[in-house]
C-alpha cells in the first residue's frame, strides 16, 4: 500500500477509532471514559472531513464536522459534570464499583 | 346511510367505553345504565344496517399511498357477524348489570367490554387487511384485559397472559399473510386478494393460506392452540359468554370464511382445515366428558362446536359454517349466561358440589335445558338445523373418515351435554348451597336468548339471501328456509346424525349418571387434564423461554466495558458482512 494522502488519513481514522474502542474496553475510571469518547469522536470528525473531500463536498463535510464538535463539547462537559457528582456521592470514579453499589 | 350506520356501530361502543370510564367508579348505577344504552344503540344500528347490505365499500377513506384506503364493506358476511357481535354483546352487557353489581372498578370492566364489541364490528366490516389486523389486535388486548379482570387472582392473570400470548401467534400469522399478499398485489384491500388470488405465485399463496389458517386456529382456539380457551374461564361469566359466543372466537371462523374463495385451490389447504376442525371437535368433546367445572365443560363444548364450523369451511360449506356460527352464538350465550346465573346464585363452579338445583331454580333449569337441547342437536332447536347442514355438507364433500369422526363427535356432544345438565340441575343435592335469587336484567337477557334458540333457524332463508347476493367471490346458492327444511329432513346425513345422537343419549341414560359422579377412568382423565399432551408442550415452551432468558441474564452485567465489547463485536460482524457479502 502506497502512502498517498488518502491512505494516511484513512490510517489516521482507523487508528483513532481503534484507540477509542480499546480505551472504552479497558477503562474503568469515568474521567478516562470521557477522554476516550473524545478520541472516538475525533476519529469521526476526521472521517466527516475526509469523506467531504473525497466526495467533492468539502464544505458540507466541514460544516458537519463543526456541528459535531459543538455537540461533542456539550457531551464532554455533561459527562465530566456527572463524573464530579458521582465522585462526590459515591467517593469513587470506578464504573463497575458504582454499578455494584447500585445493586 | 350505510356509512353513517357503520360509524355508529363502531362509534357508539367506543364512545360509550370512554364515557363510562370517565364517569368514574363512584357512580356505578350511571355506569350500568350507560353501558347498556350504548351497546343497545350499537345493536340497533347493526340491525338497521341489515337493510343496506352491499358488496361495495360504504366508506372509502384515502390514507395516502402506503397503507391503501381505509374501507368498510357492509356485505352479508360482515353484517351478519356484526349483528351477532353487537346484539349478543349487548345482551351480555345487560346481564352484567346484575352479575357485576357491587363489583369494584366497573369503569375498567365496561370500558374493555364496549371497546371489545366495537373492535369486533370493525374487524368484520373492515375491507382493508391492515385494519382487519389492527382490530384483530384490539380484540386480543381486550380479551386479555377481561380474562384478567380479577387481577388480584393469580389464576386469572395467568389465564389472561396465556390467551394473549397464544392469540399473538395468530396475530403474527395474520400480519405475515397480509404482508406477503401486499408484496404480491401492492394492496391491502381484501377484495383485491379475493379477486386476484390466481395472479399470486403458488408458493406465496400457500404461505398466505396457511398463515391465515394459523391465525384463525389461534383466535378460535382450535387444535393445536385450543389450550387458552378453558383457562380463559377465570373471567367474569358475561365475559365468557361474550368471548365464546359474540366476539373473539368468531373472528377465526370469519377469516377462514372470508378468504375461502382465494384459498380453496391451494393444494392441501382444505385437507388441513378439515384436519384442524375434526381434531379440535373430537379431543375437546372428550375433555368436556371429564370436566367437573361447569364453565370449563362449556368452554370445551365451544371449541368442539367451533371445530364443526372449521370443518364445514374445509368441506366447502361456508354457508353452513356461518349458519352454525349464528345458532351457536345464540345458544352458547344462553348456556353461558345461565351457567353464570347459577354460579352467581350458589357461589361455586364445581358441578360435583351442585346437583338437584332444578327444583330451587326452575327458571334457570328451563332455559339451560333449552340451550342444552340445541347444543346436543335435538330437532326443532336452532343447533339441530345448523349442525345437520354441516354434516350434510361433510358427507358430500369431505373424506369419509372425517365425516365418521364428526358423527362420533355429535354423539359425544349429546352425551356430555346431558351429563352437564344432569349434574347441575337433577339428581339429589350433594351439598346444601345457599341460593341467591336471579335478578331481573339476567332474566330478560336469558329469556330473549332462549326465544332465539327456538326461532333463529327460521332466519336461515334471510342469512342465505344476504350471503348469496352480496359476496361476489363466494359461490353460495340461494335457498329458502322451507327448502332447507326439506333438504335437511330427507338427507341421509340427518338420520345418521340423529341415530348417533340418540345413541349418545341412550348411553348417557344407561351409564352416564353413574359415570358423571364417579371418578372417570384414569387414562381418560390423565389425557384430558394434559389437554391431550398439549399442556406439557405449552409448559415446555414456557420453561424453555424463561430458562433461556435466565441464562441470558448473565450477559446483562450492566458494565460499560462488556457493552462496548458487544458493540465492537457487532461492528466487526457488520463490516465482515459488508466486505464478504459484497464479494458474493
Amino acid at each position: 500500500m502506497k502512502l498517498t494522502e488518502i491512505n494516511i488519513i484513512l490510517i489516521g481514522i482507523v487508528s483513532l477509532l481503534g484507540v477509542g474502542f480499546y480505551g472504552l474496553l479497558i477503562t474503568r475510571n469515568l474521567i478516562k471514559v470521557v477522554m476516550v469518547l473524545q478520541i472516538l469522536v475525533k476519529a469521526v470528525v476526521l472521517a466527516f472531513v475526509f469523506s467531504g473531500k473525497v466526495s467533492g463536498n468539502l464544505g458540507l463535510g466541514q460544516s458537519i464536522a463543526a456541528t459535531v464538535i459543538v455537540a461533542d463539547t456539550i457531551v464532554a462537559v455533561v459527562g465530566l459534570a456527572l463524573a464530579v457528582q458521582v465522585r462526590r456521592r459515591f467517593g469513587t470514579l470506578d464504573a463497575p464499583e458504582i454499578s455494584t453499589l447500585r445493586g | 346511510m350505510a356509512n353513517i350506520l357503520i360509524l355508529l356501530i363502531i362509534g357508539f361502543p367506543w364512545l360509550g367505553a370512554l364515557i363510562v370510564w370517565l364517569i368514574g367508579d363512584a357512580r356505578p348505577k350511571t355506569q350500568h345504565t350507560l353501558a347498556v344504552a350504548f351497546s343497545l344503540l350499537s345493536g340497533i344500528s347493526s340491525l338497521i344496517l341489515l337493510a343496506f347490505i352491499n358488496s361495495q365499500p360504504a366508506i372509502d377513506l384515502s390514507l395516502g399511498t402506503s397503507f391503501g384506503n381505509l374501507t368498510f364493506t357492509p356485505d352479508g358476511l360482515a353484517v351478519s357477524l356484526t349483528v351477532i357481535a353487537t346484539v349478543v354483546g349487548s345482551l351480555a352487557v345487560l346481564f352484567s348489570v346484575d352479575y357485576m353489581r357491587g363489583e369494584a372498578q366497573l369503569g375498567r370492566y365496561y370500558f374493555m367490554v364496549l371497546f371489545f364489541i366495537g373492535a369486533m364490528a370493525g374487524l368484520v366490516l373492515s375491507g382493508n387487511l391492515l385494519f382487519t389486523f389492527f382490530f384483530w389486535e384490539i380484540t386480543a388486548l381486550c380479551s386479555y384485559g377481561l380474562i384478567s379482570f380479577y387481577n388480584d387472582d393469580p389464576k386469572a392473570v395467568a389465564g389472561g397472559i396465556k390467551a394473549l400470548i397464544i392469540t399473538q401467534v395468530g396475530g403474527v400469522g395474520l400480519l405475515a399473510g397480509a404482508l406477503i399478499s401486499y408484496a404480491n398485489l401492492g394492496s391491502f384491500q381484501i377484495s383485491e386478494l379475493l379477486g386476484r388470488a390466481d395472479t399470486i405465485p403458488t408458493a406465496a399463496l400457500s404461505f398466505i393460506a396457511f398463515s391465515f389458517l394459523i391465525a384463525a386456529a389461534a383466535k378460535s382456539a382450535q387444535f393445536p392452540f385450543h389450550t387458552w380457551l378453558p383457562d380463559a374461564m377465570e373471567a367474569p361469566t358475561p365475559i365468557s359468554a361474550l368471548i365464546h359466543a359474540a366476539t373473539m372466537v368468531n373472528a377465526g371462523i370469519y377469516l377462514l370464511a372470508r378468504f375461502y374463495p382465494a384459498f380453496e385451490s391451494v393444494p392441501g389447504w382444505k385437507t388441513a382445515v378439515i384436519l384442524v376442525g375434526v381434531t379440535s371437535a373430537l379431543i375437546t368433546a372428550f375433555m368436556a366428558l371429564t370436566a367437573t367445572d361447569l364453565k370449563r365443560a362449556l368452554a370445551y363444548s365451544t371449541v368442539s362446536q367451533l371445530g364443526y364450523m372449521v370443518y364445514a369451511i374445509g368441506a366447502g360449506g361456508v354457508l353452513a359454517s356461518q349458519f352454525h356460527l349464528f345458532s351457536h352464538a345464540v345458544f352458547k350465550a344462553l348456556l353461558f349466561l345461565t351457567a353464570g346465573s347459577v354460579i352467581h346464585a350458589v357461589g361455586t363452579r364445581d358441578m360435583r358440589r351442585m346437583g338437584g338445583l332444578g327444583a330451587k331454580m326452575p327458571f334457570a333449569r328451563n332455559v339451560f335445558i333449552i340451550g342444552a337441547l340445541a347444543l346436543a342437536g335435538i330437532p326443532i332447536f336452532n343447533g339441530f338445523w345448523s349442525k345437520e347442514l354441516i354434516l350434510e355438507v361433510g358427507l358430500e364433500h369431505s373424506p369419509m373418515w372425517a365425516y365418521a369422526l364428526m358423527l362420533l363427535g355429535a354423539g359425544l356432544t349429546a352425551f356430555y351435554t346431558f351429563r352437564m345438565t344432569w349434574m347441575v340441575f337433577f339428581g339429589t343435592p350433594r351439598e346444601t348451597l345457599h341460593i341467591h335469587p336471579i335478578g331481573l336484567a339476567m332474566k330478560i337477557s336469558l329469556a330473549v336468548l332462549s326465544i332465539g334458540t327456538f326461532t333463529t333457524w327460521l332466519l336461515f332463508g334471510g342469512l342465505n339471501g344476504i350471503l348469496s347476493t352480496s359476496l361476489p367471490f363466494h359461490e353460495i346458492e340461494a335457498e329458502s328456509t322451507l327448502e332447507m327444511i326439506k333438504a335437511v329432513s330427507f338427507a341421509p346425513a340427518t338420520w345418521f346424525a340423529l341415530l348417533v345422537v340418540t345413541l349418545g343419549l341412550g348411553l348417557f341414560f344407561a351409564f352416564g349418571r353413574k359415570f358423571a359422579l364417579s371418578e372417570s377412568p384414569a387414562w381418560l382423565s390423565t389425557l384430558t387434564e394434559s389437554s391431550f399432551g398439549f399442556e406439557p408442550v405449552n409448559r415446555f415452551v414456557v420453561s424453555l423461554v424463561s430458562n433461556g432468558a435466565e441464562k441470558l441474564r448473565a450477559t446483562q452485567t450492566g458494565q460499560l466495558n462488556w457493552n462496548i465489547l458487544a458493540i465492537v463485536g457487532a461492528l466487526l460482524v457488520v463490516l465482515a458482512a459488508l466486505v464478504w457479502g459484497g464479494a458474493l
